[in-house]
C-alpha cells in the first residue's frame, strides 16, 4: 500500500523515511538525555546542564536540522517539479462523492469522459488538473504522489508517473460530506501500447447492444430516465451530473472504486444504491422489475 | 487593447453625461453629439447616400408582400401622403382584436384589397377585407397546432409574420409546421411538419419565398436544438433542401464553391471540429431571424443563432457556424461564403438580425453591401459578394469586446468579460438580447439612414453546469439584466451607414422591441413597450405624432395604400416577447433571473401596460 | 436530589428535546419504499365536485417539513432543468412558482401530478423518468418557493445568483464601472 511506484512518490517517500528515521533518532536521543538527567552520573548531568549545551541542543540543533530539511525538501520539490511538458493532461474533478475524469487534447479541450478510474501509460509523466465541482476534496494516490487538495474555483496541477504496470488505489483525503469514506478511485498504469488502444476505444461511442437482452437493457435505461444524469455517447443520454457510462463495462470497479464491476453488482447497485452507499446522489431504482434490471445490468456490463 | 477599451468607455461616459445633461428631454436633437464623434454633426451630404439594391427592391405599388416588404429588407414605403406637416392629423381608421394575449411580433401583409395577419400561438391567420368599411373578416384559417409547443418556446409564443407569393400566404406555426393557405379562399394548400416539439424545436420566424421556394428556419437555441434552414416547394410543400448550421460540411451544404473571405472560416468540417465531441448535435445556431436576398448575385443571406448552452465552458472552440451569417444559393442551399460575427459566443449574441441589401458609396465607388446591426453591439458593413467586413462600428455601449479586427475579421473579446461555470461576471454590455435584437430596422433611400431599434441593457452572468435533456432548456446560466449607462433601456437610432455614425437618437424608457417603417413622407413609425405608436421626423428625429394603443407594441409596423387610394399605417399591439414576458406570461418580478434575466430589467413594465393583442390601422381623415 | 443536580437534569432533558426536534427536521431517508406506496392515487385539480360536498382529501407530503428533502429538491430542480423554464421561481418559458397563483393546483399531490403526468400546455411528464422519492423532494422544494413549508425547513439562501444587490437601474450620473469578474 505504501510502496512507492513512481518517481514522484519515490522522492516523497524518501523525505517521509528521512523524517521518520531522523525523528526516531532525535526521540531516542531525547529519551537518553532525560534518562541521563534523571539517573545519570553527576558528570553527565553537569555536562547537560551547561549553558553551552542548552544553547547547542535547544537552539543550534533544531536550526541546523530544520534548515537542512528545508534545503532537502526544496531540492526534492525542484526535482519533482515538471521540467518537460507532460505526455498527457487529464482533468480530474472531485464531485460529491465520485471522481469525474476528462482526457484532454493538446489544446486542453476534453476528448472523452470517464469516472473513478484514471488510466495512464507506464513510464510517462502525466499531468493531472485537479478541480472541484462542489466542495473541497483531496486527491491522494499514496503509491504515486502526495496529497493535493481540489478547491472550488481553482485548478491545482499534479504530476504522476508509474514505473510499472499496476492498479493503485486512491482516496478522497478531505472530508467532503456524507459518503466521503466511500469516495475512492483507482489509477491503472498500462504499457503504452495497451494504453493507446484503450484511448482509441474510449473515443468511440457506446457499442451497439450485443443481443436482445442488452437491447432491452438499453431501452430500460432510456425509459427510466437514467439519461437525465448519465451520459452514454451515441444513445441520446446526455446528462452531465452523474458519471459518464459510455464505457462503464470496461472499468475495473463500480461505485467509486467500491464494488467489483460485475453484472450482479451493477444490478444490486441500481436497485439499492442508497443501501450500498448511503446518501450518495443516485436514488435506488426500486421500480425497475427483476427481468428489466438484469437486462439493464447486462447492457451496462457490455459497454466496454 | 486596454487603451482602446478605455477610450470607448470614455466616449460612452461622455454620451451618458450628455444625456444626463438633457434631463427630462426625451430626444437628443440632431445637433447634439452622437456617441462616436463627439462634436458637431456635419450636414447631411445628399450625394453620399446609399440606395436599396435595385434588384432586391420591390415595386412601390402600395402593397406589402413579405414581413420586411422587399428582398432587401428595407421596410420603406414610398407613399408620401402622410408627411411631417399633416401627420398630427393621423387618426385610427379601424382596429381588429386577435383574441390572443401573448406577444404580437408579426408584420401584417397587404395584397390587393386584403390584409393578412398571423396571430401568436395558436397561429390563426386572418384575412381582412380592406375594400369594405371597418375591414371585416374575409376568412380565417386555424391550423392544428400542438399546445405543448408553448412549453418549449424560449421567449414567448410569438410569430413574426407571413409571406405572400403565387396566390398563397405562407407562414410557420409554433409547433414547427410550414403552411400554405390559398389567399382568396383560406383553403389550406399544404402543410408540412418540419420540427419536432419533443426536441424543443419551434418556429417563430417570418419565412420568405425565393424562386418558387419557401425558406423556413427553426428556433430553439435555448433548448439545444440544432439549427437549420429548409427550402420547400411552394406548390407542394415538399422539402427541396435542408442546410444545418452545425455539423459536417455535407450537412451545412458547404462544397467546393464555398469561398469565405477569412482564413478562420476555411477548413474541413469546421462545424464538427470547432466543438467538443457530439456537442454540435445540440449546439443551436438556429435560423430564427431575417432572410434577405439579392437576385442579382443570386444569394440568400441568413444569420444563425447563439450556440448552446449559454455556458461556454461546455463547448470550447469556435462553435461554427453559430452566431454567423451565410450566403447561400436559393436553388440548392449551397453555401458560398460565411462569416462568424461572434466566434465562441459567451453572451447569447445570436447573429440573426436583418442584413439590409444596399448599395452604398464607399471610398469613392459604389459597393454592394449588407448593413447588419448585430446583437454584439456593432453595425457591420459587409461586401455581400465575398463576406468581407468593410466596417464594424459600435452603436451602443460595449464592454464585452473592443472592436472587430478588419484584417482577420475576428471580434476582439475582452478577457475579463468571458463567462464560465461558477463564475459571476458583472456589467457585460450589451446584455443577452444584444444591443439590438430581432426587431427589424428600416432604411430610407430618401435620407440614406438606417432606423434601428436599440436596447440599452447590460447584465451580470453566472455560468453553471447543465445537462442536455431533450425537450428541456439547455442554458446553464443565471442572468440578470439592467439598464445600461444613462438609465434608459431603449433607443431609436438613425444610423448613417456611410458616415458610420448615429445622426440622432431617441431615448425610450423601455427597450424598443418593435419594428420600424420609414415612409416617403420622411416619417419613421415605431412603437414602444408601454403602448405608444409614434411618428418621428426621419431627418431630425423630432416627435410628430403619437397614439396610445392600449398594450405595449412589439410588432412590425407597415404602410400600405388602401383600395381607396389612401395611405395607411398599420401595427399590431400586444405586449410580450422576451422583453415583455413579464407581462404576457405574468412572471414574478421578485426573481431577477426570471425570463433568462430579462425580468430584472423590466420590473416596472406591469405598471405601464397590460396584455392583449389588436391590429391598429391609421390614416388621415 | 440536590437542586444543582435537578438543574443539570432539566438542562439535559431540554437539550435532548431540542436535539430530537432537530433530528426530525433533518431526517434523511435513503432507501425508499418500493414504488407505489408513496404515490397518490389521484390528484383532484378542480375545486368543484358535483353532488353533496365532501372533505378535500388530505394529500401526502413526505418531505413537507424536511429540510434535507427540500434541499435535495433544490438540487434536482437544477439537475432536471426545471430552472430552465421556471427560473429560480419567477418563471420564463414556464409559469412562476413563487407567486400565489397555481394553474393546476398547489397542494402537494397536485404538484406531484403536474410533475409526474405533465400538463398539456408545455409541462413535460417526468413520471417515468424520475423516481417517486425525487418527485416528492421536488414537490417540497416547489412549495418552499412560495413559503408553503415550515420556515425552519426552508433553504436559508438560494443556490442561484445572490439577489441581494439592488437591481441596478443606474443613476445616469454614475459612470459605468469597469470591474473584472468576481470569482
Amino acid at each position: 500500500m505504501l510502496a512507492s511506484q513512481g518517481p514522484h512518490a519515490e522522492s516523497t517517500a524518501g523525505i517521509a523515511w528521512l523524517l521518520f528515521a531522523g525523528g526516531t533518532a532525535i526521540f531516542a536521543g531525547v529519551l537518553a538525555a532525560i534518562w541521563l538527567a534523571a539517573r545519570g552520573p553527576a558528570g553527565a548531568r553537569d555536562v547537560l546542564a551547561r549553558e553551552g549545551m542548552v544553547l547547542a541542543m535547544g537552539l543550534g540543533l533544531p536550526v541546523a536540522t530544520l534548515s537542512g530539511l528545508l534545503v532537502h525538501s526544496l531540492r526534492t520539490n525542484a526535482a519533482i517539479a515538471p521540467r518537460d511538458p507532460p505526455a498527457l493532461a487529464i482533468e480530474v474533478q472531485g464531485e460529491q462523492w465520485w471522481w469525474r475524469v476528462h482526457y484532454l487534447d493538446d489544446q486542453g479541450r476534453p476528448v472523452f469522459a470517464t469516472a473513478n478510474e484514471i488510466r495512464i501509460p507506464v513510464g510517462r509523466s502525466v499531468e493531472l488538473l485537479l478541480r472541484s465541482g462542489d466542495v473541497i476534496h483531496s486527491f491522494w494516490v499514496p503509491q504515486l504522489a502526495g496529497k493535493l487538495d481540489m478547491i472550488p474555483g481553482r485548478t491545482n496541477r499534479l504530476r504522476i508517473q508509474a514505473d510499472r504496470p499496476g492498479v493503485f488505489r486512491g482516496q478522497c483525503a478531505e472530508y467532503c460530506g456524507g459518503a466521503h469514506a466511500m469516495m475512492a478511485f483507482h489509477v491503472v498504469a498500462e504499457p503504452p501500447a495497451e494504453f493507446e488502444a484503450w484511448l482509441q476505444r474510449q473515443r468511440e461511442p457506446a457499442a451497439p447492444p450485443r443481443d436482445a437482452e442488452a437491447a432491452r437493457g438499453r431501452d430500460v435505461f432510456l425509459a427510466n430516465g437514467c439519461g437525465l444524469c448519465h451520459h452514454v455517447a451515441g444513445t441520446g443520454a446526455m446528462g452531465r451530473f452523474g458519471p459518464d457510462l459510455t464505457h462503464v463495462g470496461g472499468r475495473l470497479h463500480l461505485v467509486s472504486g467500491w464494488l467489483p464491476n460485475q453484472r450482479g453488482s451493477i444490478a444490486g447497485w441500481i436497485a439499492s444504491a442508497q443501501h450500498v452507499k448511503p446518501q450518495n446522489r443516485m436514488p435506488s431504482f426500486t421500480q425497475i422489475a427483476g427481468a428489466d434490471l438484469r437486462a439493464l445490468a447486462a447492457w451496462l456490463e457490455g459497454l466496454e | 487593447m486596454q487603451f482602446l477599451l478605455r477610450r470607448r468607455t470614455l466616449r460612452t461616459l461622455a454620451l451618458a453625461a450628455a444625456l444626463a445633461a438633457c434631463g427630462d428631454a426625451q430626444r437628443e436633437g440632431a445637433g447634439a453629439a452622437p456617441p462616436d464623434t463627439p462634436g458637431v454633426t456635419p450636414p447631411a451630404a445628399p450625394a453620399l447616400r446609399g440606395v436599396v439594391a435595385p434588384a432586391a427592391d420591390a415595386p412601390q405599388d402600395g402593397q406589402w408582400r413579405m414581413a420586411s416588404r422587399d428582398y432587401a429588407g428595407s421596410r420603406f414605403a414610398a407613399q408620401d401622403e402622410i408627411r411631417n406637416e399633416n401627420v398630427s392629423g393621423l387618426r385610427e381608421a379601424w382596429s381588429f382584436s386577435t383574441g390572443v394575449v401573448r406577444g404580437h411580433e408579426a408584420a401584417p401583409l397587404v395584397v390587393g384589397s386584403t390584409l393578412y395577419v398571423v396571430a401568436p400561438f395558436p397561429n390563426t391567420l386572418y384575412a381582412l377585407d380592406l375594400a369594405q368599411p371597418g375591414a371585416p373578416m374575409k376568412w380565417r384559417y386555424d391550423p392544428p397546432v400542438e399546445p405543448a409547443a408553448q412549453g418549449v418556446a424560449c421567449c414567448d409564443v410569438v410569430n413574426r409574420g407571413a409571406a405572400f407569393d403565387d396566390g398563397a400566404v405562407f407562414y410557420a406555426t409554433l409547433d414547427g409546421q410550414a403552411v400554405a393557405v390559398e389567399a382568396d379562399t383560406g383553403e389550406e394548400r399544404w402543410r408540412t411538419q418540419l420540427g419536432d416539439v419533443n426536441k424543443g424545436e419551434t418556429i417563430t420566424m417570418a419565412p420568405i419565398v425565393v424562386k418558387g421556394k419557401l425558406l423556413v428556419g427553426n428556433s430553439g437555441g435555448e433548448l439545444g436544438v440544432r439549427g437549420w434552414l429548409q427550402a420547400l416547394d411552394v406548390r407542394t410543400g415538399a422539402v427541396v433542401w435542408r442546410a444545418f448550421s452545425t455539423g459536417p460540411d455535407a450537412d451545412v451544404r458547404i462544397g467546393p464553391d464555398f469561398r469565405p473571405h477569412y482564413e478562420s472560416e476555411r477548413g474541413r468540417d469546421l462545424g464538427v471540429t470547432t466543438w467538443p465531441p457530439d456537442a454540435w448535435r445540440i449546439g443551436g445556431g438556429n435560423v430564427w431571424g431575417w432572410l434577405t436576398y439579392d437576385p442579382e448575385l443570386d444569394l440568400v443571406y441568413h444569420g444563425t443563432g447563439n450556440p448552446g448552452p449559454w455556458n461556454p465552458d461546455q463547448r470550447p472552440g469556435d462553435n461554427k457556424w453559430t452566431s454567423a451569417i451565410f450566403a447561400r444559393r436559393p436553388d440548392d442551399g449551397r453555401a458560398i461564403w460565411a462569416y462568424q460575427w461572434t466566434p465562441h459566443d459567451e453572451h447569447d449574441y445570436d447573429g440573426i438580425n436583418e442584413s439590409l441589401v444596399l448599395d452604398l458609396p464607399w471610398n469613392g465607388a459604389v459597393r454592394k453591401v449588407l448593413v447588419h446591426p448585430e446583437r454584439n453591439g456593432y453595425v457591420y458593413v459587409l461586401d455581400r459578394a465575398t463576406g468581407e467586413v468593410l466596417a464594424a462600428d459600435a452603436f451602443a455601449p460595449v464592454t464585452g469586446s473592443t472592436g472587430v479586427d478588419l484584417v482577420t475579421g475576428r471580434l476582439q473579446v475582452v478577457p475579463e468579460k468571458k463567462t464560465g461555470t461558477g463564475k459571476l461576471v458583472r456589467e457585460i454590455c450589451p446584455a443577452a438580447p444584444g444591443a439590438k435584437d430581432w426587431s427589424p430596422a428600416a432604411f430610407s433611400p430618401r435620407t440614406g439612414l438606417v432606423y434601428m431599434p436599440v436596447n440599452n441593457l447590460c447584465m451580470d452572468f453566472e455560468g453553471m453546469e447543465v445537462s442536455y435533456i431533450a425537450g428541456t432548456p439547455y442554458v446553464g446560466a443565471n442572468v440578470r439584466m439592467y439598464a445600461g449607462p444613462g438609465g434608459h433601456r431603449g433607443e431609436l437610432a438613425a444610423w448613417d451607414p456611410v458616415a458610420r455614425r448615429a445622426v440622432w437618437r431617441i431615448q425610450e424608457r423601455f427597450p424598443v422591441w418593435s419594428g420600424v417603417v420609414a415612409t416617403g413622407g420622411d416619417l419613421v413609425f415605431y412603437g414602444t413597450m408601454d403602448g405608444w405608436f409614434k411618428a418621428v421626423d426621419a431627418r431630425s428625429g423630432e416627435l410628430r405624432w403619437s397614439h396610445q394603443t392600449g398594450s405595449g407594441i412589439i410588432g412590425q409596423p407597415i404602410s400600405y395604400r388602401g383600395p381607396d387610394g389612401k395611405q395607411y399605417v398599420a401595427v399590431l399591439s400586444g405586449v410580450g416577447g422576451w422583453a415583455g414576458a413579464v407581462v404576457a406570461a405574468q412572471l414574478d418580478v421578485r426573481d431577477p433571473t426570471a425570463a433568462l434575466g430579462f425580468v430584472n430589467a423590466m420590473q416596472d413594465l406591469p405598471r405601464h401596460t397590460t396584455r392583449g393583442g389588436a391590429l391598429h390601422v391609421f390614416a388621415l381623415p | 436530589m440536590c437542586s444543582r443536580c435537578r438543574d443539570v437534569a432539566r438542562a439535559a432533558l431540554l437539550a435532548l428535546a431540542l436535539g430530537a426536534l432537530g433530528c426530525e427536521r433533518e431526517e434523511r431517508r435513503f432507501q425508499p419504499e418500493p414504488r407505489g406506496a408513496a404515490e397518490p392515487v389521484f390528484a383532484r385539480v378542480s375545486p368543484l365536485v358535483p353532488g353533496p360536498p365532501e372533505p378535500a382529501p388530505a394529500g401526502p407530503n413526505p418531505y413537507g417539513g424536511n429540510a434535507w428533502g427540500i434541499g435535495e429538491g433544490q438540487r434536482l430542480f437544477t439537475w432536471f432543468n426545471c430552472n430552465g423554464c421556471h427560473a429560480n421561481g419567477g418563471g420564463g418559458m414556464g409559469p412562476p412558482l413563487m407567486d400565489a397563483g397555481w394553474i393546476y393546483g398547489g397542494r402537494p399531490e397536485q404538484i406531484y401530478a403536474s410533475i409526474a403526468q405533465g400538463r398539456p400546455n408545455g409541462m413535460p411528464a417526468f413520471g417515468t423518468r424520475v423516481p417517486a422519492e425525487q418527485i416528492w423532494q421536488l414537490v417540497a422544494y416547489v412549495r418552499s418557493l412560495s413559503a408553503n413549508v415550515p420556515k425552519d425547513a426552508r433553504p436559508g439562501r438560494p443556490d442561484a445568483m445572490q439577489t441581494d444587490a439592488p437591481p441596478t437601474i443606474r443613476d445616469p450620473r454614475e459612470p459605468l464601472r469597469e470591474r473584472g469578474p468576481t470569482p
